[in-house]
């Protein structure tokens, strides 16, 4: 008789199907999507799902961060690099918020992020529990999307929203608040993962209508002096050769936006420079000559335009542009083509002409001279104190311009766009739209783990290395072979240059007393050298180049350069300054 | 300064009405009124948001950028002419014992205005209408003494043959819909 019960229990235990909890679930979905690097930081409220991740080691390569801001940039350095979905962890509240400027800062830069936040338990929320904040309502503001996850059922179906929603269209940051409850308990049902294609409330139109590409084509074909903008959404959407062919096809010139750097070689004959409050004198100067502008993957941000309603504002616009919202948001536009800029290459390079542009592009070349003078010679002069062009040039010319460069905010940000000889796609990651002091060491981490088999090379502030100096630990901890220079000149030196300029040299709290950055740097087990002289530059890069490690080269330079050439703000291009 | 009134149609879910204003909030536009509803298809909200504002362009950027919100299925932008518009008052007025007697016929016939309930010293009026018939009514009572008065939002259909919900994507067609 007992026997027999025994065996009936047996039975019922084969019946009974375990099914994965929520924690093993988000595995489950990492997997599916193909994520193989997560950067994060435990906590309370996201335990079950590093518990969940334990199991996970061997196909999920986690990196823990110093500061969960550290893991926001990380990802984002991470997207900016490989093209895929950077993901990052944090714990509920203080976990949460400290992701937040790396979510504000992706969502301006277009960059696919989902971020996973713990959060407290279901029947606390709204409670004040401890380490509670409302991660959705803060978010909101600044995410593509946003969920709050309480059932582990919902788990696979959000995850495959959230992966689609940051990759589709415009690329962005997603936010998946999951409660500790929906990350502990088991799934009702077998897991099941169906990637996603759309949704009812978006689905982004990647192929251009053909009406507007022929409308656009019609003007380009008839133009006299057209003028290409293009943008980060040329590399967004891995257009580069179809750019490049589209600008041989019709000999139009052509200039970037920052953080359009890289979608073209710098030795490209119709690459005319990039433009921009810091950016080349013709490329900015020469918007006020062209008479069809065609803008690609660009958003004419305030630091592109001065003042937008003066720039630009003789020609007509094309504006080609996946989000709709983009469209005339700043300046009138006559023909919108909306679309994937790949998708709208491919239909509109058959349909234009090669035109006679020799003149028009000799008119550009001809500025050169002025700002080769005025800007270029004395920056790279060799004379007095090391400048951080130097570095910069110095740094290209090793790496033959193969580099893949990342840097934080401020004049180096500006100077290595300027002197940096850009020969790979992808090669330029910076904080452009939110100017994020502090993104550089951790981005670079990032970018080091989205492209392990380039040379990742950054080029710090000294202000920005000590916004996010803990990042050294993580570069130690995961023995990654990434390249930080500081180029140091003790000040915050963009902001010190606005107050020579602008405000009468009433330097208000620009001068910093700094660290020894290399005895820091030691410390978290990086190598390093400081260097003062200008001939011990050479010797120093090829040192740090050839270093089997992560490595830190602090370059101290001159203390009051300014950043030429320069648009005030607010102020139109023509009234651009060389001096 | 112009009234628009702004026809947003979202899937019904938790935190959408945030997702929606915090645009607004971002350009400093204030809502003067605000309706949420389900639709007739079930799961889809409609929301009718009536702002006042200057230019054109730019009530138009606001709608493209509503449009960008994931759970948004649609959103239409209108003048006051391009519909036919109406909101809902209540009004509680004071009828004491010797007081001055409320003109019902007036109240029913003019103002196309009904008394809901009875209470001991008041009554409730209903009245619906634009804004302006509203306030019209509201002087018009005001002298019987208004205990209170509430407006709802506005409620708004477009001028067009065909129904909004047409414009919507159909369930069908998405396997994932939530």
């Amino acid at each position: 008789m007992s026997k027999e019960i025994a065996f009936m229990e047996e039975d019922i235990k084969i019946e009974e199907v375990k099914f994965l909890s929520g924690g093993q679930a988000l595995m489950e979905c990492f997997l599916a999507e193909g994520v193989d690097t997560i950067f994060g930081y435990p906590g309370g409220a996201i335990m079950p799902i590093y518990d969940a991740l334990y199991d996970y080691t061997d196909r999920i390569n986690h990196i823990l961060v110093r500061h969960e801001q550290g893991a926001s940039h990380a990802a984002e350095g991470y997207a900016r690099s490989s093209g895929r979905v950077g993901v990052c962890m944090a714990t509920s509240g203080p976990g949460a918020t400290n992701l937040v400027t790396g979510i504000a800062d992706a969502i301006i830069d277009c960059t696919p992020m989902v971020a996973i936040t713990g959060q407290v338990a279901s029947n606390l929320l709204g409670t004040d529990a401890f380490q509670e904040t409302d991660v959705i309502g803060i978010t909101t503001p600044i995410c593509k999307w946003n969920y709050q996850v309480t059932d582990p059922d919902e788990i696979p179906l959000i995850l495959a929203k959230a992966f689609f929603i940051a990759r589709a269209g415009k690329p962005g940051p997603v936010l998946i608040d999951i409660t500790k409850d929906a990350q502990i308990k088991s799934m009702t049902k077998p897991f099941d993962y169906k990637p996603i294609e759309g949704l009812p409330g978006y689905h982004p139109r990647r192929v251009p209508k053909m009406e507007q590409v022929e409308k656009a084509a019609e003007l380009i074909n008839k133009a006299k002096r057209p003028y290409i903008l293009f943008g980060h959404g040329v590399l967004i959407s891995e257009a580069m050769e179809e750019f490049r062919e589209f600008v041989e096809k019709t000999d139009i010139p052509c200039a970037s936006t920052l953080l359009g750097l890289s979608g073209i070689s710098i030795d490209h004959p119709n690459y005319m420079g990039w433009l921009g409050m810091h950016g080349m004198y013709a490329p900015n100067v020469m918007t006020d000559q062209c008479d069809i502008l065609i803008a690609i993957g660009m958003r004419f941000d305030d630091r592109v335009t001065g003042d937008a309603s003066l720039f630009a504002k003789q020609a007509r616009i094309i504006h080609i542009e996946i989000d709709p919202a983009e469209i005339e948001k700043i300046k009138k536009t006559e023909a919108p083509v909306i679309g994937d800029v790949k998708e709208v290459l491919n239909l509109l390079t058959p349909l234009v002409k090669k035109g006679d542009y020799t003149g028009w592009k000799n008119e550009f070349r001809k500025l050169e001279p002025r700002e080769k003078e005025a800007v270029t010679d004395r920056d790279l002069k060799f004379e007095g104190q090391i400048k951080m062009a130097e570095v910069v040039k110095m740094v290209s010319d090793k790496t033959k311009g193969e580099a893949c460069v990342v840097v934080d905010v401020g004049q180096h940000q500006m100077v290595t766009a300027r002197y940096f000889e850009f020969k790979r796609h992808n090669s330029y990651i910076a904080s452009g739209g939110l100017g994020t002091m502090g993104f550089a060491i951790p981005a670079a981490l990032g970018a080091k783990m989205g492209a392990p088999d380039r040379e990742v090379v950054a080029f710090i502030g000294d202000g920005c290395f000590q916004m996010t100096i803990q990042e050294l630990g993580t570069i130690a901890q995961s023995k990654l072979p990434v390249k930080l220079i500081i180029l140091n000149n003790n000040y915050l030196g963009m902001v010190r240059q606005w107050q020579q300029l602008f405000f009468e040299k009433r330097y208000s709290f620009v001068e910093l007393q700094n660290p020894d950055f290399i005895m820091i740097s030691k410390g978290f087990g990086l190598e390093g050298e400081k260097i003062t002289e200008r001939d011990e530059l050479s010797d120093a890069i090829d040192k740090m180049l050839a270093h089997d490690g992560g490595y830190v080269l602090e370059v101290v330079v001159e203390k009051e350069e300014n950043v030429f050439p320069m648009v005030p703000a607010g102020r139109s291009v023509s009234e651009i300054r060389l001096t | 300064m112009t009234q628009y009134t702004i026809c947003v149609f979202t899937e019904n879910s938790i935190g959408l009405l945030n997702k929606i204003t915090v645009i607004f909030t971002r350009r400093r536009i204030n809502i003067e009124t605000l309706t949420v509803s389900e639709t007739v298809r079930k799961g889809v909200s409609r929301f009718t948001i009536v702002i006042k504002h200057e230019k054109r362009e730019e009530v138009e950027k606001l709608v493209r950028q509503i449009r960008k919100i994931v759970e948004v299925l649609a959103v239409f932008g209108y003048l006051n002419d391009e519909i036919v518009y109406n909101e809902i008052a209540l009004f509680k007025i004071s009828t004491p014992i010797g007081g001055k007697a409320l003109d019902i016929d007036t109240i029913n016939r003019i103002y196309k205005a009904w008394v809901v309930y009875w209470g001991l010293d008041y009554v409730t009026i209903q009245k619906t209408g634009t804004e302006e018939e509203i306030f019209d009514f509201f002087r018009y009572l005001k002298p019987h003494g208004i205990i209170e008065f509430v407006r709802s939002g506005r409620v708004a259909i477009g001028k067009t043959p065909q129904g909004l919900v047409e414009y919507l994507p159909e369930d069908q067609e998405w396997e994932y819909y939530l």
